[in-house]
């Protein structure tokens, strides 16, 4: 060591708070920066979604169990729109629970907080900028895997009309606009995700939990989905919220999914993060790298803690009215059916008037106990088809095996017989979709 | 003004109280040396004082501010570490110092880093991940930390931990240096030897409490005693000459030369006594230091263990079994 005059005390900026937040947020957004996983996640949703659309280019199947799923060689919204709902289910989940899952274990691991705590920032300073620097870098990474997944189907597929959730063909730039705001819309629930990781990696100072946290309840949510038929249970969860852009692809669109996911992703965050200081506020940092630090005890509990509320939300998943009824999934597609039928017509160039109809009378039911809720139904759509005969009408039955989900979304298949293949060719003798063979449709569960 | 002025400090872990009513008080310029045996509560309360735990009782003044266990402000002109230095071992030695500088409250200037890295001898490596950082390597880190914010009072423990002899010169070097220029320093360290050489008080803590508090001067005036290895050209000569000095207690070692337990004055007069009677001093080494006896006899378990009445020979056997 070279012994040197001591330096002099220079003048510094005095931090007060939102001075200390702005170095915090600094400090920690050149963290995560540096860490490798956050450039992994870069990378993977910058070029994920030209993979995705790439692959679904070079084969003729199409992911159908996605809504919008049936168009991805359609139109380049449906990828942007099937990348959103596969985010939504694993996607966002992950990249919260990545970067913001150790976002507190990580200084326990390393030993750090004694480091950073005796700098001249509080706990405030130090946990809200935190807090901003990971929010700003998952809402980043949801913005870049936006725009990634609309130039990679822009490019690869093309910016095409598509057929909206009431089966109506919708202008390019329409549906643009909608798949932007669709994203947007995602952004208060994966805050959510991220405010749970945080809540994980606070409580259990356990990296793999944090990281875990917001996976295990986008597990959780999509497993309750698949139980009781009431709404409210299933509307409290973070997963519910993303659905609150379905009803913006309707032709009549409904706000209430929006405002209901909006509110609650509010309430998860909000309640997260308070727990998150509570428990940042009264902590006394003993240990380093060694001695008693983290253990299991934090952990544990909060997996009993997880359990019992997973147990209390699966009993009550049947509390409340039921979502999905007979009229309204009959309603909703019989009105899809009569639209996307039309649409048919038009591209096999027959001329349909102006606000022309069909007779359309449909008639689901759900098999089972229940006569109400999501999962398989069955619908029969009788079509009055008319002729210049004695009989006004020919009546002719097409028959939809349909699955329903919880927030009021469905996807209707009929054999080839009835509808014809899932491609066909247009009046320009160019193959297209068949929009009758696979439906999509929304209906307001509230 | 007082650099630190801790009183009434207590704080419990479930039944375990760590420290139990400490008073601590260091002026500015003054080296403290912070003593005790494991488990004493020397790092609870380095803790408290870096507002990383919260005292049940006592509050804490560090600069003439109180200080809040959520930090800040406060700690703006406090630097060092406690336990081992801690950095972001996926970052080099020249990040993890800017992004503290950032949390200070402003980027600190290349050079201001590059200063303290050469002060601390990093320099060179200075680029590297801190995950391929020795120990020493990491200690002299968290030096060039603590010096990056220019503070008024330093907190270190162990800072000689793992660093070669050279490095341990230079740390007591640093510390006399920064002392002079009036930094307050705390300086808690096993190393007895260490210690004697920097500090200018010392504070020796025993479960948890304050058993002893003065200046260096205090102590080797109250301490049991030093122990000596005298090496003489007449070792029965020597042994009459020592017979005569009121005090003063020698023996035969069993390894050869004497065994001499005595206190500073005495052994001064012993060894101006040898000269009067050409009696050559071979070789004289302090055994056991009064800081150290001292140390023995405030923290071991075996109170009744009255070091006075020691002979010599076991005087240095105890405490250097004690340590």
């Amino acid at each position: 060591m070279t012994a040197l005059a001591p330096t002099a005390p220079v003048d510094r900026p005095q931090p007060g708070l939102s001075d200390g937040v702005r170095n915090s947020y600094e400090t920690e957004l050149s963290k995560l920066m540096a860490q490798l996983t956050t450039r992994i996640l870069l990378l993977v949703c910058v070029l994920g979604p030209f993979a995705f659309a790439a692959i679904l280019k070079v084969q003729s199947g199409t992911p159908s169990d996605a809504l919008f799923g049936f168009w991805v060689h359609s139109s380049g919204f449906a990828v942007s729109l099937v990348i959103l709902g596969f985010a939504a289910s694993w996607g966002f989940p992950i990249i919260a629970g990545v970067l913001a899952g150790d976002l507190f274990s990580s200084e326990d691991r390393h030993g750090t907080w004694k480091t950073i705590l005796t700098r001249s920032c509080t706990r405030e300073d130090v946990f809200a900028g935190k807090l901003l620097a990971v929010a700003a870098l998952v809402v980043g990474l949801m913005l870049v895997l936006a725009a990634s997944s609309l130039i990679a189907g822009i490019v690869l597929v093309g910016a095409h009309a598509l057929v909206n959730l009431s089966g109506v063909l919708t202008s390019a730039g329409r549906m643009f606009a909608l798949t932007v705001v669709s994203w947007l819309i995602c952004l208060l629930p994966v805050l959510a995700y991220t405010s749970v990781a945080i809540l994980f990696s606070v409580a259990t100072r356990n990296g793999i939990l944090g990281v875990l946290g917001p996976l295990l309840v986008a597990l959780i949510t999509q497993l309750l989905d698949l139980i009781g038929k009431g709404v409210i249970v299933h509307e409290l969860l973070i997963g519910s919220a993303f659905d609150g852009w379905h009803g913006l692809f309707t032709s009549h669109p409904y706000f209430g999914q929006l405002i209901v996911g909006g509110v609650v992703s509010v309430l998860w965050i909000a309640a997260c993060l308070s727990a998150s200081w509570a428990i940042m506020r009264r902590r006394d940092f003993l240990s380093g790298v060694s001695g008693q630090g983290p253990s299991w005890t934090a952990p544990v509990k909060v997996v009993a803690i997880s359990i019992a509320v997973v147990a209390a939300l699966a009993l009550g998943c049947s509390l409340g009215p039921t979502g999905a009824t007979a009229s309204r999934v009959s309603n909703s597609i019989g009105r899809v059916f009569n639209n996307a039928t039309l649409l048919q017509q038009q591209l096999i160039g027959r001329r349909v008037p102006p606000n022309a109809h069909l007779y359309v009378r449909p008639e689901c039911y759900r098999p089972g106990a229940q006569a109400a809720g999501p999962g398989d139904w069955s619908c029969y759509v009788y079509v009055f088809l008319p002729q210049a005969n004695s009989v006004p009408y020919q009546l002719q039955q097409v028959d939809y095996d349909v699955s329903v989900q919880y927030n009021g979304c469905w996807k209707a298949q009929s054999p080839p017989a009835f509808v014809g293949n899932a491609t066909m060719q247009d009046a320009a003798g160019r193959s297209v979709a068949n929009p009758l063979f696979i439906v999509y449709g929304c209906f307001n569960i509230f | 003004m007082d650099a630190v002025r801790a009183t009434g400090l207590v704080k419990r872990f479930g039944a375990t109280t760590a420290v139990d009513g400490l008073d601590l008080v260091i002026a500015a310029g003054e080296v403290r040396g912070l003593l005790g045996p494991n488990g004493a509560g020397k790092t609870t309360l380095l803790r408290m004082l870096f507002g990383l735990i919260r005292p049940d009782q006592g509050a804490v003044e560090l600069l003439g501010h109180r200080l809040d266990h959520l930090g800040g402000d406060v700690l703006e002109a406090v630097g060092g570490f406690v336990e081992e230095p801690c950095f972001y071992p996926y970052l080099s030695g020249r990040s993890n110092l800017k992004l503290l500088a950032k949390l200070d409250g402003g980027s600190a200037a290349a050079g201001q880093i590059d200063e303290v890295l050469t002060r601390v001898d990093l320099a060179a490596r200075a680029g590297d991940r801190v995950s391929g950082y020795s120990t020493g390597m990491r200690q002299r880190l968290g030096l060039a930390a603590a010096l990056l914010r220019h503070p008024r009072l330093l907190l270190l423990d162990e800072p000689t931990s793992g660093l070669d002899p050279a490095g341990t010169r230079a740390v007591a070097k640093l510390v006399r240096e920064l002392a002079a220029d009036g930094v307050a320093v705390l300086l808690s360290s096993h190393q007895i030897g260490e210690l004697e050489k920097v500090c200018d008080s010392y504070t020796v803590v025993r479960h948890g409490r304050a058993v002893w508090d003065g200046t260096a001067a205090e102590l080797d005036a109250q301490a049991p005693g030093s122990a000596y290895a005298l090496f003489t050209s007449d070792d029965t000569h020597a042994l009459d000459l020592a017979a005569r000095i009121q005090g003063i207690r020698i023996q035969r070692a069993a390894r050869g030369g004497l065994a001499v337990a005595a206190r500073q004055a005495q052994m001064d007069e012993l060894v101006v006594a040898l000269g009067d009677a050409r009696v050559l001093i071979r070789r004289l080494e302090l055994v056991v230091s009064p800081l150290e006896s001292m140390f023995f006899a405030l923290t071991t378990e075996h109170d009744d263990v009255a070091l006075d009445a020691l002979e010599p020979q076991q005087l240095a056997d105890t405490i250097l079994a004690g340590a």
